[in-house]
């Protein structure tokens, strides 16, 4: 009787949990929904796969179970022991042999064909550090890239096209994953190792580290931006336009003086010059442990900052892109943002002090190992007028 | 109900749960170390509940006789080894390292003399039964440390003397192990005994030489040549270098996963790169971390890859000594032959645009050829 209730109660949680799992709305890094052709071979592969051995999985458990019951301590005498059963034993040999064999060709065939890179359309340099990713596209004059382009947060490619990651890591191991488009690909310093990603259809694609680095390693998460040909040759375009200083007198301009005295210390900026006319260049080799931070050249032209973890868009701005259809959504993306849709209120926290919302060695105290040199981005200790021209300033990079 | 296995379970699981609440009251609530010492509870409550569900198994209790339990060396070594561990949390790693391999190899041996203890009555046949799990282990390990012991003796002798009498003692120890091995095999009949003292003998000498070898340290010429770093002060013109380090060659675990292999071939330089169909004029190199090159030479000349680190210094190349490229702003590999190869890593600290020059790769006397690299 006691057995049965335990049985009945197993049976009730589990069936609750999976409900409850299968509830879920949203959920863009759902392994289960392939976007792009790399996905789909794995989710093709892993179907089969997970249901044979699901199968097995469940036959072995119930017999395991049932031995486990039927043949418990209940004082009984210790039947007689025999020893080896030769016919048995090669036949649970061979059969699981001959099944992990056929997963195998299937598997090698899918691993060869993942790992192939000599149809590669665009390349993409792909750099992780703690905790956010870099992207730069080498020059490249069939995609119109004729100067290296230099972004972070957002991974943009166009729609149908072979795209090859590169990616390198400048402190610790990371590993680049985007659900529906491909498997994982560690990210290792010192190495480059390749992914090829593809999506089917314009949109947003989420993902996330994969490997552990470290405090924020949660929080290091990345999109990828699929456009159609003619959005994505708009993008290139408009990441390729030269720097527009804000006007004179402007709250943005007074902003720009801001940066130069605060954030250029790690940040760069294509095209902005110093008062006396010098192109102003960052320093984060001399700052920052990993010696890079996020280039915020066109900032306003891509949705998310502080390694993807924060939206630049309010929740309505957002959604509009996120839902956007296939035809809309290109255009909705190339708009960027604006002073109506910032998210001010956490962008306003992080220039604040990132450090509170973001997890991050930026306690001088705790930096004897790295040589002061901070990892992520410490609290400048800005006035609220200071954010107030920071932000319009930031407005302007699109 | 409760017997010895679900009471060392269940002291575990109390253990592991004192834990946990002492790790959250005193250190810290939402840190990886509750999560890790959270998954060891579950493990441990886990293991518990089959342990109670399963009735341990077997009801029956094995009586012990005590009288077969004889001395063991192995406690005292799993002490000892845990000493160390402790040690190197305080001192070094190494330390450290060698106390879990002292531990690891300590409790194997115990739990195996443990065991073959009370296999049966007999205590020659226990003696027999852990010698036949263990030697075959513990021989090759065994003769393992005590080669590793005579080679590093020996390379300390070597670095010692000079080069002219390292060859002399070479030749000589080795007509030596060739005259003793050439007369044990003719004599099949010598006492085992004295083949042991006259080998023990040998590698005592050979220990005591290295001893003696490491207390006068290196020959002149390498304590010089280490000093003065003659391998990372390279010169990187079309002539040949004073030093030549052989190791640069032999960096496998560069040649995998390159940022690009530039090939020189007919006095022509390309990049080729993983993901590019055709060889590249243009290298596109992350900032601020280190990217490595190979370079291949096809050519009949030997030749060298140069690369220019532009006006703004690279940060790495500061080091003392490095000056002397320093001041040129510059590294290089080494001359190579046709058909070698040979790694090169760099470190460009600052972007392309912060350079007064383009950053390129060239090779000294083949005119009108670069590889320019792009460091955004």
């Amino acid at each position: 009787m006691k057995s049965r209730r335990l049985a009945l109660r197993t049976l009730a949680v589990t069936g609750t949990t999976a409900f409850l799992v299968s509830c879920a709305t949203n959920a863009p890094q759902d392994t289960w929904q392939p976007k792009g052709p790399n996905a789909k071979m794995i989710d093709d592969l892993q179907q089969p796969v997970f249901a044979v051995a699901g199968i097995i999985g469940i036959i072995v458990a119930a017999a395991v179970g049932f031995a486990i019951w039927r043949y418990k301590d209940r004082g009984q005498p210790i039947p007689e022991q025999t020893h080896g059963k030769p016919a048995l034993e090669i036949t649970l040999t061979v059969i699981p042999a001959l099944i992990l064999a056929v997963v195998g060709v299937f598997t090698f065939r899918v691993i060869f064909d993942l790992a192939r890179t000599d149809d590669t359309q665009l390349v993409i340099n792909v750099t992780g550090q703690q905790w956010w990713w870099e992207y730069d596209y080498p020059v490249q004059n069939e995609w119109g890239i004729t100067q290296p382009i230099i972004s972070s947060g957002q991974l943009v490619m166009p729609v149908g096209t072979k795209v090859l990651l590169r990616e390198t890591s400048r402190d610790v191991i990371h590993s680049y994953w985007i659900p529906a488009l491909n498997g994982k690909r560690d990210a290792v310093p010192g190495r480059v190792h390749t992914l090829r990603l593809e999506a089917d259809a314009p949109g947003i694609y989420a993902g996330q580290c994969t490997e552990f680095c470290g405090l924020s390693h949660a929080n290091m998460r990345m999109e990828a931006v699929a456009l159609s040909d003619e959005d994505f040759a708009k993008w290139v375009a408009g990441q390729q336009a030269g720097y527009r200083a804000p006007a004179e007198g402007t709250l943005a301009k007074e902003g720009e003086s801001v940066f130069l005295n605060q954030c250029v210390r790690c940040h760069q900026v294509e095209g902005l010059k110093r008062a006396d006319g010098t192109l102003a260049i960052a320093a984060p080799d001399e700052n920052v442990w990993s010696g890079a931070a996020p280039n915020l050249t066109k900032l306003m032209s891509r949705n998310t900052f502080a390694g993807a973890m924060f939206d630049l868009l309010r929740d309505a701005c957002r959604d509009s892109v996120w839902r956007a259809d296939s035809a809309e959504f290109g255009a909705k993306y190339l708009a960027g943002v604006d002073e109506t849709c910032l998210n001010v209120n956490d962008l306003r926290a992080w220039l604040r002090n990132a450090p509170e919302v973001k997890p991050m060695y930026a306690n001088p105290a705790l930096l004897a190992d790295t040589n002061g040199k901070y990892r992520g981005m410490p609290n400048l200790g800005l006035s609220e007028s200071d954010i107030d021209k920071l932000v319009a300033y930031l407005l302007t990079l699109k | 109900m409760f017997k010895v296995g679900s009471k060392l379970f269940l002291g575990l699981s109390g253990f592991a749960s004192f834990n946990l609440v002492a790790y959250i009251i005193f250190v810290e609530r939402l840190a990886i170390g509750g999560v890790a010492l959270s998954m060891v509870l579950a493990a441990l409550v886990g293991l518990t509940a089959i342990v109670l569900l399963i009735n341990e198994g077997d009801s029956e209790s094995q009586p012990r006789d005590n009288a077969l339990t004889g001395a063991s060396l192995w406690p005292l070594m799993t002490v000892v080894g845990l000493m160390l561990l402790v040690l190197g949390l305080v001192v070094a790693q190494i330390y450290f390292v060698l106390g879990i391999v002292v531990v690891l190899a300590a409790l194997a041996e115990w739990l195996v003399q443990a065991w073959s203890e009370s296999a049966s009555d007999d205590p020659a046949h226990n003696e027999s039964a852990r010698q036949r799990l263990l030697h075959p282990i513990e021989f090759p390990v065994i003769a393992t440390l005590g080669l590793g012991v005579v080679i590093f003796s020996f390379s300390r002798i070597m670095l010692a003397i000079s080069k002219s009498a390292g060859a002399v003692v070479f030749i000589v120890a080795a007509t030596l192990v060739l005259l003793a091995g050439s007369w044990f095999a003719l004599r099949p009949a010598l006492k085992g005994a004295l083949v042991s003292a006259i080998c023990v003998v040998g590698a005592v000498g050979i220990v005591a030489g290295g001893i003696a070898g490491a207390g006068v340290g290196l020959r002149t010429d390498l304590a010089e040549a280490a000093e003065e770093g003659h391998y990372l002060h390279r010169e990187c013109g079309v002539e040949k270098s004073k030093y030549f380090d052989k190791k640069a060659m032999k960096t496998l675990s560069l040649r995998s996963n390159v940022t690009a292999i530039i090939e020189l071939r007919n006095g022509e330089l390309s990049a080729v790169m993983v993901g590019f169909n055709e060889p590249q004029q243009r290298v596109t190199a992350s900032r601020a971390n280190p990217v490595t090159f190979i370079f291949r030479n096809f050519d009949a000349a030997e030749r060298r890859m140069v690369a220019s680190l532009g006006s703004a210094m690279a940060a790495g190349m500061a080091a003392p000594e490095d000056e002397g490229h320093a001041e040129k702003n510059e590294t290089c590999t080494q001359l190579i032959p046709q058909g070698a190869e040979q790694a090169l890593t760099v470190k460009y600290d600052k972007p392309s645009v912060a350079q007064d020059a383009p950053l390129t790769l060239t090779v000294p006397g083949v005119a009108g050829q670069a590889i320019e690299v792009l460091v955004p």
